[in-house]
């Protein structure tokens, strides 16, 4: 220990400042440091103007999903030592405005996730759990691609959202995989309506960058994958 | 100064974990053509920490099972001090919350083979009844909960956070605000405000919670006037990862690990809970645990780091890995093995059983107030059982959501006083005057150290005494902090603000801790180590007095459904 880090990091406030910039910071390296103890340290010892998010600091809420060194990651699970380098390059998440520094308007991202009907939509009011057997394959379906804390690290690599600002991207529609693969959910048909279109699966490439970038090791591009299957099966049966 | 802007609500509900978003949900149910408001201090469902939940969901579901045993855990583990109204309301509630969630809400919970909803082992209790989604529970269920809220006619106000309570004719009528992103202020008009904004176990040195959570609900309800109660219970999990520096540091290893069979030793490699609770051993409750561990460590027999260590490595590397995925992982985050060495831990503040005094619709001694989870009081007694607290914040926000909502059809708005309102703001703007005001940061860190060390896991009158003599200068050096450049997303300042209200916190919970002469659940007198149930089946109630002063008094716990004598 006792080495430094060499921090860039992205300074923007818009309304206020003409252009973005970046800064460069010296940061003393610790033990376990993370890229969020890095960023925590700038902002209580060296600029007290820096502004970023967290909340849970334990990979649980995905609010600190930021661009460092070249990839969308979460800064809390994200430990310096992992990087290999000293350098460190943090950006906001590309594919979503800026409010202040490393702060983005997770709008965009939310405003696509809300267009698949991300809510669960029961299929029958029942009174006890529904069965689904442990190992059976309508949960494990379901069960690898639930846990995305919506970090919108996926939305931001992606190619197609950066080219295509309509595009719904691969956490709403992993999202609407889940909901259709889950059997006790009602609005399957509906969903699967929403997304079989130039703007929804259709528009994915299978480059698997949300995957890379995935801190919950989500595959998207394979949920969007069976969505296409479906579409496709259904186009098939004469089914619409 | 210009006016402040203003906005309207029949309801405005402050906080959006498990608490704040059931309300909203219950009270858009209840009545979909209510106005309301949802304030996030962050980002809508990922601030708070029924998001961090890990365990699980304690819930009566198993015919084998039943109410009377739940509820005789949660009396049990809260060292019979419980409001015991409040306690069989969780307990019976639970059971159809569960069902919501389930079923309407549509969370996924994990499952038997034979397909029936999987409820695992957790400590202090009798019975296998914690429903969970592997080791990460809290993701499913507020997750699920906020798609619900987004398919709702709810406004939704992120990175909004609450400076005070606005108060006329002795009713809440509303509350300032900040809107951190640009900060400005506003007001919201409501005919009831729903408090849910989650503890203050953040302010000690070590401890789990989530950044936001700096007791900001209980501190806006203390200065408006609420009444609270046994504030001197807060509870230290036993289990918090040590990781240096990082802010890793602190967050719980679930208690599944010693729910599934972990052992904990000191540096000596002796299974240590031997000498405490030899019947439970590692699955005793978590004040036992946590009081246990602190004491290693304070003898000298903890690890260079200040811990003790959790071994799973004999349960074998694969059920760990297969039970314990997200537990393993972050472990990994520190350069161990959870499935295959001993990980160094620590007790960590974590979940505050003290808090607003409400009854079972979640009314306060204020008109207009509902408070909700962890701002509130009560439920847990002396010590919260792990897996009771996502069920008391999904339960009472449901109920806290029902009551408002019936309230506010009989009521109507009242006219918000703006020279209180201005009079507040002036006065939370005014850091930016201030160049050369006290150091947000570093009074932040001084409270860290004083309430670890004088109001944690061990406490004696002389500590005590020490701390509030320190707190009530260290509030009137919050009065005194700085901040500087934009108010926008200003994070020093927020700090400022934050450390204000956590100082407000620990005034309380050492005022409490000093009049409680005895030990019992989480609250450790060292000075009176044994629980004294000849003189001390008693809440302590407390609230504010004048500007400085706090008024506290003691009332006999009321035992409605069950008195101790009749628990062998």
């Amino acid at each position: 220990m006792g080495s430094f880090l060499n921090v860039t990091v992205f300074r923007y406030h818009p309304g206020t400042d003409h252009s973005p910039r970046t800064e460069s910071f010296e940061v003393p390296e610790s033990k376990q440091m993370a890229i969020l103890d890095v960023l925590t340290y700038i902002q209580n010892h060296l600029d007290r103007s820096l502004a970023f998010r967290f909340s849970c600091r334990i990979g649980m809420c995905g609010s600190c999903a930021l661009f460092i060194n070249g990839r969308s990651r979460l800064a809390c699970r994200t430990l310096v030592e992992g990087l290999g380098t000293k350098i460190i390059r943090i950006r906001p998440l590309p594919n979503l405005p800026v409010i202040k520094d490393l702060t983005v308007d997770m709008t965009p991202f939310f405003d696509k996730y809300e267009k698949v009907k991300p809510y669960f939509i029961a299929n029958e009011d029942r009174e006890d759990f529904y069965l689904v057997p442990e190992e059976s394959k309508e949960r494990d379906l379901v069960d690898k691609m639930l846990e995305c804390i919506t970090c919108g690290a996926c939305f931001s690599s992606c190619t197609m959202v950066t080219t295509n600002s309509h595009y719904l991207g691969p956490a709403a529609l992993n999202r609407a995989f889940c909901l259709i693969a889950d059997k006790r959910d009602g609005a399957g048909d509906e969903r699967l309506r929403l997304v079989n279109g130039p703007e929804g699966i259709w528009r994915c490439h299978g480059q698997f960058n949300c995957m890379e970038v995935c801190p919950k090791k989500i595959i998207p591009t394979w949920s969007i994958q069976q969505l296409k299957k479906r579409c496709v099966f259904r186009k098939w049966m004469g089914m619409g | 100064m210009k006016p402040i802007a203003q906005t309207q609500a029949d309801i405005l509900i402050l906080g959006s974990g498990g608490a704040g978003l059931l309300a909203a949900l219950h009270a858009y149910d209840a009545n979909p053509s209510l106005n309301i408001i949802l304030a996030v201090k962050g980002l809508a469902g990922k601030s708070g920490c029924t998001r961090m939940v890990q365990g699980g969901y304690n819930v009566v579901l198993d015919p084998q099972d039943s109410h009377e045993k739940h509820f005789l855990d949660t009396i049990k583990g809260g060292g019979f001090i419980n409001n015991q109204e409040l306690a069989w309301t969780l307990v019976t509630d639970a059971t159809r919350i569960i069902h919501e969630l389930e079923n309407k809400v549509g969370c996924f919970f994990d499952r038997r083979p034979d397909g029936r909803v999987h409820q695992k082992a957790f400590a202090g209790q009798c019975f296998d009844r914690t429903v969970h989604r592997s080791d990460l529970t809290g993701i499913e269920i507020i997750s699920r909960l906020r798609d619900q809220v987004f398919a709702r006619k709810v406004r939704i106000l992120e990175e909004c956070r609450g400076i005070d309570l606005l108060i006329r004719d002795g009713r809440v009528n509303g509350v300032l605000l900040l809107d951190i992103r640009s900060g400005e202020p506003f007001i919201v008009q409501s005919k009831a405000v729903i408090l849910a904004t989650g503890g203050g176990a953040g302010m000690y040195k070590i401890s789990a919670p989530s950044k936001e959570k700096t007791g900001d609900g209980a501190a806006m309800a203390f200065r408006a006037g609420a009444l609270f109660v046994d504030m001197e219970m807060m509870q230290f999990h036993p289990t918090g990862l040590l990781a240096g520096n990082s802010q890793l540091t602190g967050s719980v290893l679930e208690e599944g690990l010693r729910g599934a069979g972990g052992y904990l030793f000191n540096a000596q490699g002796e299974r240590f809970m031997e000498r405490y609770d030899p019947e439970r051993m590692e699955r005793s409750t978590r004040d036992q645990v946590a009081r246990a561990s602190y004491r290693e460590i304070m003898a000298g027999r903890g690890t260079v780091n200040g811990g003790v260590l959790i071994d799973m490595s004999h349960l074998g590397a694969e059920f760990v890995e297969r039970t314990f995925p997200g537990m393993v992982d972050r472990v990994k985050d520190i350069g161990k093995d959870l499935a295959r060495e001993p990980i160094e831990v620590s007790p960590t503040g974590h979940f505050h059983m003290g808090g607003v005094k409400i009854d079972k619709e979640c009314r306060t001694n204020l008109e207009g107030l509902f408070v909700a989870g962890e701002d509130s009081g009560g439920v847990h007694g002396a010590n919260r059982l792990g897996g009771n607290g996502v069920a008391e914040s999904t339960v009472f926000g449901a109920r806290a959501g029902d009551a408002a909502a019936v309230y506010v059809a009989e009521h109507t708005f009242s006219p918000i006083d703006e020279d209180q309102a201005k009079a507040l703001w002036e006065e939370t703007r005014k850091p930016f005057r201030r160049s050369r005001g006290e150091d947000p940061y570093r009074l932040s860190q001084e409270l860290k150290n004083l309430t670890w060390e004088k109001i944690g896991v061990v406490r004696t009158k002389g500590d005590l005494e020490q701390a509030l003599g320190k707190l009530s200068e260290m509030a009137e050096q919050a009065q005194q902090v700085r901040a500087s450049g934009s108010p926008a997303f200003n994070l020093e300042w927020n700090e400022g603000l934050n450390v204000r209200n956590q100082i407000t916190v620990a005034r309380m919970i050492a005022k409490s801790a000093l009049v409680r002469e005895e030990s019992r659940g989480s609250h450790f007198r060292l000075d009176f180590p044994q629980s004294d149930n000849a003189h001390w089946l008693q809440n302590i109630f407390l609230k504010r007095q004048g500007e400085k002063e706090m008024q506290i008094f003691t009332k006999a716990v009321d035992f409605s459904r069950l008195r101790p004598e009749e628990v062998v």
